[in-house]
């Protein structure tokens, strides 16, 4: 059932940092650079903020990817918090991979605020990949169970 | 072992009659074969009940927590002394459960032994194909009657525990006493996989982990033997926030051992007592396994063996690996399943 | 003058700072800049050695807070003409050119450029691209507004256009603004002017502007950038193609007296090891190549970060001055001339030169400073003694960053913080400067069930042309939460601010939703809304509808609503769960323990008690002075004996300086505003506010060099004391031979110590001046007497100093024989083995860190970099700081460096510690971590992961503590915690998964 499906648009959460990331965000929009719609932001203050639950979690609320954003190293506001989600998704991701989940839909990415063009890049890489791998199914709770 | 359960009984004695322990942690053989139970003594009558044998799966660290709280053995205001008795892994939980702040050292007598590895009553009565009703050791080898298929000869090397098998510390790590000879680390069972998963396909994966997982009662089970569960509410239990459904619901259960899993990164030791604890039989050493062996190779953490060095998820290092970290042209892809 | 108020001249990094500091310290600041936006040329750069962080990153934080401040007021394309009246009472003269922008009302939605036809070259990306006459100078500017540059404008020129006026919705284009003349009443002024850089034209054998493949280092900083020309594609300006070998050409109007340059401009050759290796990481098959005079790698962690360059820059660094730059007319490729060390013509093709151009004051700047009553330097610095590092000799006008002679980022912030520490001083018998303003009573919301607000912005047509707003507004009412909806042409506007009030009095809103642009530069403005309609201003949330939706979906207008319809569910179901948050406040001990009694902690202990706050100077011998009592001379003039009396009698006459000899720090407990500290063998601990570590360094003993066989082999500081004793030996010398980086600068202990080289220059000038005829050879590695220092190393070989280079690989040997003693030497440059007899050898050891350093790091919980010197908390802006608040760090103790420098820096400190004891109490961050303790185990993970330190167990329960003082909001604890024992205001773990549930709906 997976396979590149062209008509599919994915809908993708990021958690940007607030400093490096969600700059790097509004750098892209100050210089109009055009990027595909399938993307809503949560602003985190740090990217060491995001508990690797919240990406179980968004999986599990039916999103197709995540992406999780941070400032590169050296760059943290917070002298290390990106360093530390650094591990911790390092693991995340590995783990995930593990049991099955398609590694196109869980990123991890550095974008500093000086970055417009490169957060632009980034999320298209991120968009592309998911599409690739279509809708998420694995770990969605259906609706009805939900309720 | 017989040498040395000898050894220890005498040991334990001795140091209640010296007034060294208030009580003792050690293991004691059950009703159900092949299985040797927790047990507390309070004094040294019960010492004929100690047994130190290739069923003595539980993590005795998992009962300490418990034990320091209501301290049935103390008199007085004073916290007790417990001794107990400590084979590789449950001197590494102990070491783990210390940084944790959990229990301290002081309140210890540990015995360390050299543990020659578990057997998996899982793996045993599979061989079997049925149930087992009576055991019968003779040396390393196991005389198994089962319900309906009669007598088997099993050699225990062939039944051990996985966790036991990759064992890189069978000998207590830190102990006041050992007993016997202590064993060098096993160097070459460090970066043993022996993960169930590691050659399949994402999609065998995913149908193993999703079948697995499907088959949990949510009896908690794996959290009540493991003594790394101390946190006071589990994020599975939680209402305020609710991480987690209170259903069975299969993305439930996978959110469960997935959080789970991610949680003991870092901290388990690979003792096996949750894979022995599972009435269920699922494969939990898939997860555990997996985000132990990610620890050890990626951050060079070999779990319980210091009590200085920090979680490896509460630290960094500048140059840690960021391959998996996704560029505009290349990322996303798959880290590569060991 | 009603209150205390400073006038600060230049908006670039150094300005920044001390306007921010000064505002700390509750003195207003009024921050003058010529140009359109405060940020200066810190602005330009793409990253920042040696740790490659990002310019803009690290800088625009700090823009913000002193756009946002309200004791800073900022004047923009503002020039000082006059500065009259005499300390404490100046009356400046600014005259504010017209910007033709209401500053006020502009968006910066960019509109204006859009239409404007006429293109002008970009300064910003020094003229290498094109921008529009009407711009916002930069995406990052404060103010955030658009610019009119008058001369080439066609309304302004010709009375014709007038499309940006047209289009411009908020009505922000006002052609009919003049200039206008403030006459600003100041108690001090601080002069942080900067610098022009060096006109490449005027060296015309490097081919800058003849040929397209040549381009300065500033102009390359652009190229480097991801918001620059090319997004940071490195690209040869002559094709668009990458280049593959790059040369970078030292010392372009810099150790050049032809220039009239004769000075070092103490940053080039770091900024080209930091682009080279930048140049490595963006492109594979590139090689760069320094051609240098001397490696000036003299600051922390800079010869760690040229080995870099050398193994993952892949840069070759070539000791040869460029004689001469060609260009290959077909390829357009460079080709260099130069002479090798050993004196061969070499020719080499590159596809790039960068020329690293040097900081000068241009004929403009040397004009200003004559108008402010200033004498101008040789080279167009401001002239500063070498005790006052940051006085002008104007009194009342200080000077900080480039503007008093070249020097990098972080010593422009130390000065910067010194000058204002000083200015402070200055202007203390007035009152401090006041900016509260009554709000209304905060309504109690407990108990009401939410009551959200939503406000929609149109943003003229930048929102409103791409995202169906009607559709959000009917969208936001169909919440059962939402009691009110509504949408605003330009939300930010003072009419809209009045209906969002209305709307909260009226409908008694208790959560309020505004969807616009970026919280980032509007948060703070529609907070205060809500703080003057009553309710508590952590009751709001912010959507990014249009920098991050309608500014790049434009061509999906359908999808770009339905993003917007998601993420505003996302918030109002967030909003929902917002609850009122408050700061605390703890009280301040407004006093300070200093540590150390040397040069840099009595003149930090002088600073802050001139401030009014009692300070504890703690010395660990018998006497104060420290390494001062080792110095006789200066390089450029002052009396180290001199100053070192004077230092003593004065902290002896402060009665507010206690000090405490032969005393060391035991413990400390607490944590910014209330420590207390106990010293060994003294029973009361001290009660401090705040803590300045100074604990200097110490001089290294060599073990090589046949030093302590013979006392005629002496160290460099032994040297200069017996020089200047009159030591018949010395005095009487017919040769000596001075070796520098003697066990410096090797595997055990990698880094420069900074200042023996100028060391060296000062003590061969000082033995030449007693004994002319005398021959001193300085046998050394790379000089590095950086900034003005190089006139001197120019003067020493006038003098007949005789300066040999030796390698590494081969070091002087040095021997010791009945006959006296022998030097042998591999000279680099000549290729030969120079034998020498001297009467003395003097060996440049240089410095190492204070062993005591490891212990104070625990106590106060503060780290030490690689080489046990104190690692401060942001090696370009907080020099001084470190990550537990209230810590702060000077002198050599932080790294080598001359008496001057820790001066600054001492300065400094102080200063940034009176910005904490200038409050009678600090306030806490409202987003801050908080601890369910019935759920927290005591593991202590949130303990290991918090940077601050901002987290303990307490002892009785067991459970995590949030020090709320020192909580800065990360949330790294929240993430850590496996229990949610522990979570962050305003980003709660329920608040999330809510916005993750609405997203997945």
């Amino acid at each position: 059932m997976i396979e590149a499906n062209a008509e599919f648009e994915p809908r993708i959460v990021a958690f940007l940092c607030n400093w490096c990331s969600y700059a790097g965000a509004d750098l892209a929009g100050v210089s109009r650079m055009q990027y595909p719609p399938n993307v809503r932001v949560v602003r985190v203050p740090c990217s060491g903020r995001i508990d690797p639950l919240f990406v179980l979690k968004a999986l599990q609320n039916g999103v197709d990817g995540v992406l999780v954003s941070g400032c590169h190293p050296g760059d943290c506001h917070y002298v290390s918090g990106n360093l530390l989600a650094r591990r911790k998704f390092a693991v995340l991701k590995s783990l995930l991979e593990h049991v099955g989940v398609e590694p196109e839909r869980i990123h991890f990415s550095w974008v500093s605020a000086a970055e417009g063009a490169r957060f632009a890049e980034i999320l298209e890489r991120v968009i592309g990949a998911v599409r690739q791998v279509g809708p998420g199914t694995k770990m969605v709770k259906s609706i009805e169970e939900a309720q | 072992m017989r040498e040395v359960e000898e050894q220890l009984r005498s040991e334990v004695v001795r140091l209640f009659a010296e007034g060294a322990i208030d009580l003792f942690l050690g293991y004691s053989s059950s009703r159900v074969p092949l299985r040797s139970a927790a047990c507390v003594l309070h004094d040294a009558d019960g010492v004929a009940r100690l047994v130190w044998n290739r069923t003595c799966t539980p993590n005795l660290a998992a009962l300490l927590r418990e034990l320091l709280r209501s301290p049935p053995g103390a008199t007085g205001d004073a916290p007790p002394r417990i001794g107990l008795l400590a084979k590789g892994c449950v001197s590494r939980s102990l070491v783990t459960l210390m940084k944790a702040n959990q229990i301290s050292r002081e309140s210890l007598l540990i015995i360390g032994v050299d543990c020659p590895g578990m057997i998996d009553r899982h793996k045993v009565a599979a061989r079997v194909g049925g149930e087992i009703a009576a055991a019968i050791w003779s040396g390393d080898d196991l005389a198994v009657r089962a319900t309906g298929s009669g007598e088997h000869i099993l050699s225990a090397e062939d039944v051990l525990l996985d966790d036991c098998r990759t064992c890189a510390h069978p000998s207590a790590v830190l102990s006041d006493r050992f007993l016997g000879e202590p064993r060098a680390p096993r160097r070459d069972a460090l970066d043993d996989p022996a993960s169930s998963l590691t050659e399949a396909e994402p999609e065998e994966r995913w149908s193993h982990f999703q079948g697995e997982v499907a088959r949990c009662i949510r009896c908690y089970a794996c959290r009540e033997a493991c003594p790394n569960c101390f946190c006071t509410e589990c994020f599975a239990d939680a209402s305020d926030p609710r991480w987690i459904g209170v259903t069975t619901d299969e993305t439930d259960l996978a959110l469960f051992h997935l959080g789970r899993a991610f949680h003991q990164a870092g901290r388990c030791v690979s003792c096996g007592a949750c894979v022995s604890a599972c009435p269920l039989g699922i494969d939990l050493r898939m997860l555990y396994e997996k985000v132990n062996g990610d620890v050890k190779v990626r951050f060079g953490t070999d779990v319980g063996t210091s009590l200085d060095e920090p979680e490896p998820l509460c630290r960094f290092a500048l140059e840690d690996d960021e391959t998996f970290m996704t560029e505009p042209g290349k990322g996303g892809r798959g880290m590569g399943v060991r | 003058m009603k209150h205390k108020r400073v006038m600060v001249i230049g908006g670039g990094i150094a300005g920044v700072q001390a306007a921010l500091d000064l505002a700390a310290m509750s003195v207003e600041a009024i921050l003058v800049e010529s140009g359109p936006s405060i940020g200066g040329r810190m602005a330009q750069l793409d990253k920042t050695f040696p740790t490659n962080d990002c310019a803009m990153c690290i800088l625009s934080p700090k823009l913000v807070a002193a756009g946002d401040h309200p004791l800073i007021t900022i004047h923009t394309t503002s020039e000082v003409t006059a500065i009259d009246g005499e300390a404490p009472a100046f009356r400046v003269k600014v005259i504010e050119r017209p910007r033709y922008v209401d500053v006020e009302r502009c968006t910066a939605c960019g509109r204006c450029s859009v239409e404007c036809p006429v293109s002008i070259p970009d300064p910003y990306n020094e003229d290498l691209v094109k921008t529009k006459c009407i711009r916002v100078p930069f995406p990052q500017a404060v103010p955030s507004a658009a610019v009119i540059d008058p001369s080439r404008c066609l309304r302004l020129t010709r009375g014709t256009c007038g499309l940006c006026e047209q289009v411009c919705e908020p009505g922000a284009v006002n052609y009919g603004q003049t200039a206008t003349e403030h006459e600003i009443d100041v108690g001090g002024v601080i002069l942080a002017t900067g610098y022009a850089v060096f006109d490449a034209v005027e060296r015309s054998e490097y081919g800058y502007r003849a040929f397209p493949n040549v381009v300065t280092s500033l102009e390359f900083e652009r190229l480097l950038s991801a918001s620059g020309p090319t997004e940071g594609h490195i690209v040869r300006p002559s094709d668009g193609r990458p280049p593959r070998k790059i040369a970078f050409l030292q010392c372009v109007g810099s150790r050049d007296t032809h220039a009239g340059n004769d000075y070092c401009s103490s940053i080039c050759c770091m900024q080209a090891a930091k682009d080279a290796i930048i140049v490595g990481e963006h492109l594979d098959d590139v090689e760069s190549t320094v051609f240098h005079m001397d490696l000036r790698a003299y600051g922390k962690g800079f010869d760690r970060f040229i080995d870099r360059a050398e193994s993952v820059g892949r840069t070759r660094f070539v000791r040869a001055r460029v004689s001469s730059v060609e260009a290959d007319a077909r390829t357009d490729a460079v080709v260099l001339q130069y002479t090798s060390e050993r004196g061969s013509v070499e020719h080499e093709v590159f596809d790039l030169a960068v020329l690293s151009v040097g900081l000068v004051v241009d004929p403009e700047g040397r004009r200003a400073l004559n108008d402010l009553g200033l004498p101008v330097g040789e080279h167009g610095f401001v002239p500063v003694e070498p005790f006052e590092p940051v006085r002008t000799p104007r009194p009342g006008l200080f000077v900080c960053g480039v503007a008093s002679g070249p020097k990098d980022i972080p010593e422009s912030v130390v000065e910067a913080s010194a000058a204002a520490a000083e200015a402070a001083c200055a202007v203390r018998s007035s009152p401090p400067a006041q900016f509260s303003v009554e709000h209304p009573p905060e309504r109690d919301i407990r108990g009401e069930p939410p009551r959200v607000g939503v406000f929609v912005c149109n943003c003229g047509i930048n929102i409103g042309a791409t995202i169906d707003v009607p559709s959000l507004v009917d969208y936001a009412r169909s919440f059962p939460a939402v009691d009110h909806a509504e949408g605003f042409l330009f939300t930010c506007s003072r009419d809209a601010q009045s209906a969002i009030t209305e709307a909260i009095r009226e409908k008694e809103l208790n959560r309020v939703v505004v969807a616009a642009c970026t919280p980032r530069t509007h948060e703070s403005l529609f907070m205060n809304t809500l703080r003057s309609s009553g309710l508590n201003p952590y009751l709001f949330e912010f959507v990014n509808i249009r920098e991050q939706c309608s500014w790049v979906h434009r061509e999906y207008p359908e999808e770009a609503t339905a993003k917007a319809k998601d993420l505003l569910a996302m918030a109002i179901d967030k909003a929902a769960l917002l609850q009122p948050l408050s700061t605390t406040r703890t009280r301040v001990e407004k006093s300070a323990l200093v540590v150390g009694g040397g040069a840099a902690g009595m003149t930090a202990a002088l600073t802050l008690a001139a401030q009014g706050f009692p300070v504890h100077l703690v010395e660990k011998e018998g006497e104060l002075g420290g390494n001062l009592r080792h110095l006789r001379t200066m390089l450029d003039g002052g009396d180290p004996d001199v100053l070192l009396e004077s230092l003593r009698e004065r902290v002896r006459d402060e009665e507010r300086i206690t000090v405490h000899l032969g005393a060391t720090v035991e413990d400390v407990v607490g944590y910014v505003g209330n420590f207390e500290t106990r010293l060994a063998g003294v029973p009361n601990p001290i009660r401090h506010g705040v803590a300045i570590l100074a604990t200097g360094a110490t001089a290294v003993e060599p073990t090589s060099h046949r030093f302590g066989t013979t006392d005629r082999v002496m160290t460099l500081r032994s040297f200069e004391n017996r020089l200047a004793a009159g030591d018949v030996g010395i005095r009487r010398a017919r040769s000596i031979v001075m070796v520098q980086c003697v066990e410096s600068r090797v595997e055990d202990r990698p880094y420069c110590s900074r200042i023996c080289c100028s060391a060296a220059v000062k003590n061969a000038l000082r033995f030449k001046e007693v004994n002319p005829k005398a021959s001193v050879y300085v046998l050394y590695r790379d000089m590095r007497t950086y900034g003005l220092r190089e006139s001197w190393y120019r003067e020493a070989r006038r003098a007949g100093v005789l300066f040999t280079r030796y390698d590494v690989d081969c070091p002087p040997r040095v021997s010791v024989s009945a006959g006296g003693l022998r030097v042998e030497v591999d000279d680099a440059v000549l290729g030969r083995r120079l034998v020498l007899h001297p009467d003395a050898v003097v060996l440049a050891s240089g410095i190492a860190a204070n062993p005591d350093n490891k212990g104070l790091s625990q106590v106060f919980k503060v780290p030490l970099g690689p080489d046990g010197f104190f690692l401060e908390a942001h090696i370009k802006l907080r020099p001084v700081d470190f990550a537990t608040d209230g810590v702060f760090v000077c002198g050599l103790a932080h790294y080598p460096k001359d008496l001057s420098e820790a001066i600054a820096q001492a300065k400094a400190a102080a200063g940034r510690a009176a910005t904490v004891l200038a409050n009678d109490t600090l306030e806490t961050e409202a987003k801050i971590a908080e601890v369910r303790g019935s759920q927290c185990s005591g593991c202590g993970v949130c303990v290991e992961v918090c940077a601050y330190h901002a987290i303990e167990l307490d002892e009785e329960t067991g459970h995590a503590v949030v020090k709320e003082a020192l909580c800065k909001g990360c949330g790294v604890c929240a993430a850590t915690c496996h229990a949610a024992a522990i979570d962050l205001r305003g980003f709660a773990n329920e608040q999330i998964l809510a916005m993750l549930e609405a997203v997945g709906r």
